[in-house]
């Protein structure tokens, strides 16, 4: 047991040293109003600029792009791009991917993508579901049909977040539909180059997309793993994205769990809010009921540093969806007001979590499907009815 | 984060003695007090032989410090073996004695060395009551009416009182060996154990001291009411299939094994900090307890539901959870008043330094 903080030989924190001067140089306002603007989850500049320093893939060797970084290193730069707020959904979806086209894909394939993933000029989004689908992924209809040494691909995606930014999709199909539904599932990095991606924008200010797959061709090297077996190759990303990655990390705390950046900074803009002096010299922080409710939040971030895994999945979003509802009524009328309005509470930040804590419920799979995956692997639960 | 600080570590593993610690109490709870044992004491939550048991292990002397004749475990170990106790709702007052007794301890050279030694050794029961007393007022002290003395605030002096005569067990919810007691101040025969402000301090940390303990127990009752729900939702058949298979039955338990995930680790964390530095994260031990209590809580409740008519009979082990859940806390007062106390740390600190919790400012 240990909740000390590292203690950081000095290479190490002058590694933290350079990760401050970057963020300082690249992660500026611009790239932020940018992301409010957009809500794309990523920025080409800033993406570049990672990739330039080996940091997209940073533990790789630098001759494959990487940066050599060791595990702890990496470690300190994902926190802090996470602390920072950083738009990286769309580096998260391309590493996530990016192990299973390392395992499964031909050499030649690998040779096509690797270096420009490293690079930062290639990104990978998800195709997974599809708008009749919602979280049963294995009810995939888009069809992908063999043509000699092409394959061609129909269908439709939902929630294909980043597709617009990216060059490939991680591409859930059907290649047999006469088979049980998770033994008929072929997996493709698909080339997304003349394929239609229509903008949807969510509740939390984010942009997803639709891609439409009209008789699609691509190359067989594009498929990833035996045909018909794409399951298997599709649960080493899905379970990273579970909550149930790899054990070899070091252990660092996550405060406030897998939203934790937005919930601690709306707790912080809320004590902020609860110091400010009011026309009787009195502050809400002086109520009892104002910090208790405070009080209530701060326990919520505690206990979500500390769940672990897919219940850790479950926890930071439905606390943060609690948590933002609760601090939003608590600031009032000023916590509706938006981003850069005069009087708003905290640069409009209660205003944005109180949205975008919604999503979090839906990313990576329902908060609901989580639930089923702790009663059965966890709990020892017979397989649940659905 | 600045350039000098680094990232925290959230390595929630055990040591190898820590784990032995876990595993020679949970198998000495599990093999001496069984549910028979705990419905065998109702009402009165006490079994001596137990306490006797308990006290060859050493196990209130494990809870004092080696300067003061005790054994020095740390407060890891403490609330290790505090969920074993809770897990299996021991008829012991394991909490209030330890408080009690390392009140005494540290209360120095005025305790006659008899109390202290006999304390130690088990062989004599103290108690804590958790209110300042009130001198021809009684007050509800858990174990009251087992104990040989209390620990108890009255006025300006932190003393150790005993009754003139054996209290009566007050029937109650928890079956706990609850009495009114009317704790005689300094003026009479009571030890004194501290005044001013260092009997306020040590009345302060008895309170803080068995929240963290009570917290463990809170996540011991939460496993072990989980563990009997489980087992009726893998096995009980209902409309041809296992009710667990019905998500509106298995996941209220989901929802219960996530608190009790988080509940253990909070508390861990809490007993860490409290052995590494007590000046320092003292807002987890209230968190600790809140989160711990209305864990138990919860899971009793849920358990009593999962089981549906059954869990409402007497018949039900579970009801015995239900019982004790609240049972063992509520002398306390509110569980919720702990948001209080967190409140202080939570927007105090941010006038003192502008950082929460570790946050950036």
């Amino acid at each position: 047991m240990n909740f000390d903080r590292l203690e950081l030989d000095e290479s190490t924190r002058a590694f933290c040293g350079e990760v401050f001067d970057f963020l300082d140089e690249h992660l500026t306002e611009e790239v932020h109003q940018e992301e409010w603007e957009t809500g794309a989850g990523h920025n080409v500049a800033f993406h570049k600029a990672l990739g330039e320093r080996g940091w997209i893939l940073p533990t790789w060797p630098e001759e494959n792009g990487g940066a050599g970084l060791g595990s702890l290193e990496a470690a300190i730069l994902e926190r802090e791009l996470a602390v920072r707020y950083a738009p990286t959904i769309t580096k998260g979806t391309t590493t996530l991917v990016l192990s299973a086209v390392v395992r499964s894909g031909g050499d030649d394939l690998k040779e096509e993508v690797l270096p420009g993933v490293a690079s930062g000029d290639i990104c990978f989004c998800l195709g997974y579901t599809e708008p009749d689908v919602g979280s049963d992924l294995a009810a995939v209809k888009t069809r992908a049909i063999r043509d000699g040494d092409e394959w061609i691909v129909d269908g439709q995606k939902m929630f294909t977040t980043g597709a617009q930014n990216c060059q490939y999709a991680f591409l859930v199909t059907r290649t047999n539909p006469d088979v049980a539904k998770h033994k008929g599932i072929t997996m493709f990095l698909c080339p997304l180059d003349g394929v239609e991606i229509q903008a949807v924008h969510t509740l939390g200010g984010e942009r997803t997309n639709m891609v439409f797959f009209d008789s699609h061709r691509i190359d067989d090297r594009y498929r990833l793993g035996e045909v018909d077996k794409g399951w298997e190759i599709l649960m080493g990303p899905l379970n990273a994205e579970h909550g149930m990655g790899d054990g070899d990390r070091p252990e660092l705390e996550q405060r406030g769990g897998m939203y934790g950046g937005a919930n601690v900074e709306a707790l912080r803009v809320a004590i902020e809010w609860a110091h400010d002096l009011e026309s009787d010299g009195g502050c809400p922080a002086d109520d009892p009921s104002t910090r208790r409710r405070l009080a209530r939040v701060a326990l919520d971030l505690e206990a979500m540093s500390c769940a672990p895994g897919p219940m850790g999945r479950i926890i930071s979003s439905e606390y943060f969806i609690r948590d933002a509802a609760d601090l939003i009524d608590l600031v009032g009328a000023r916590g509706l007001l938006e981003r850069g309005e005069h009087g708003s509470v905290g640069n409009g930040w209660l205003e944005y979590c109180h949205r975008f804590a919604q999503g979090t419920a839906t990313y990576g799979g329902t908060t609901e499907v989580h639930r089923n995956i702790v009663a059965e692997r966890m709990l020892g639960l017979p397989r649940s009815s659905r | 984060m600045t350039a000098t600080e680094s990232p925290r570590q959230a390595d929630f593993s055990l040591e190898a003695d820590q784990e032995s610690v876990r595993d020679t109490f949970s198998a000495f709870f599990s093999r001496e007090s069984p549910v028979s044992l705990v419905r065998e004491c109702e009402p009165s939550g006490f079994d001596s032989d137990l306490w006797a048991k308990l006290s060859d292990l050493r196990v209130i002397a494990m809870a004092v410090p080696t300067a003061q004749g005790g054994d020095g475990a740390g407060w890891v170990d403490l609330v290790l073996l505090t969920e074993q106790w809770g897990r299996t709702l021991a008829p012991i007052p394991l909490a209030e004695s330890i408080v009690a007794t390392r009140a005494v301890a540290a209360g120095g050279a005025d305790v006659p060395g008899e109390w202290l030694e006999s304390a130690i050794a088990g062989e004599r029961l103290l108690t804590f009551a958790h209110h300042p007393a009130v001198p021809g007022k009684p007050q509800l002290v858990q174990a009251g009416a087992v104990a040989d003395a209390v620990v108890a605030l009255v006025e300006d002096h932190l003393v150790l009182a005993s009754s003139e005569s054996e209290l009566a067990i007050v029937r109650n919810q928890g079956r706990t060996p609850m009495a009114w007691w009317e704790i005689a101040g300094p003026e009479t025969d009571s030890v004194v154990l501290a005044s001013g402000a260092r009997a306020r301090e040590l009345f302060a940390a008895a309170k803080r001291e068995w929240r963290l303990l009570m917290a463990g127990a809170l996540v011991g009752m939460t496993k072990g009411a989980l563990d009997i729900a489980l087992a009726h939702a893998r096995d009980r058949v209902a409309f041809g299939v296992p009710i667990g298979s019905f998500q509106a039955v298995a996941h209220p338990l989901v929802d219960v094994a996530m608190d009790l995930e988080m509940a253990r680790r909070i508390t861990w964390k809490a007993a860490w900090w409290a052995d590494r530095d007590p000046a320092c994260e003292h807002q987890l031990i209230p968190m600790a307890y809140l989160f711990a209590e209305e864990a138990a809580v919860r899971s009793a409740t849920v358990g009593v539901h999962t089981l549906g008519g059954v869990g409402f009979t007497v018949e039900a082990d579970e009801q015995l959870f239900f019982r004790r859940a609240k049972g063992w806390t509520l002398m306390a007062g509110d569980p919720l008043a702990e948001l209080d106390v967190i409140a202080d740390f939570v927007l105090g600190s941010i006038r003192d330094n502008g950082a929460l919790l570790g946050v950036p400012a």
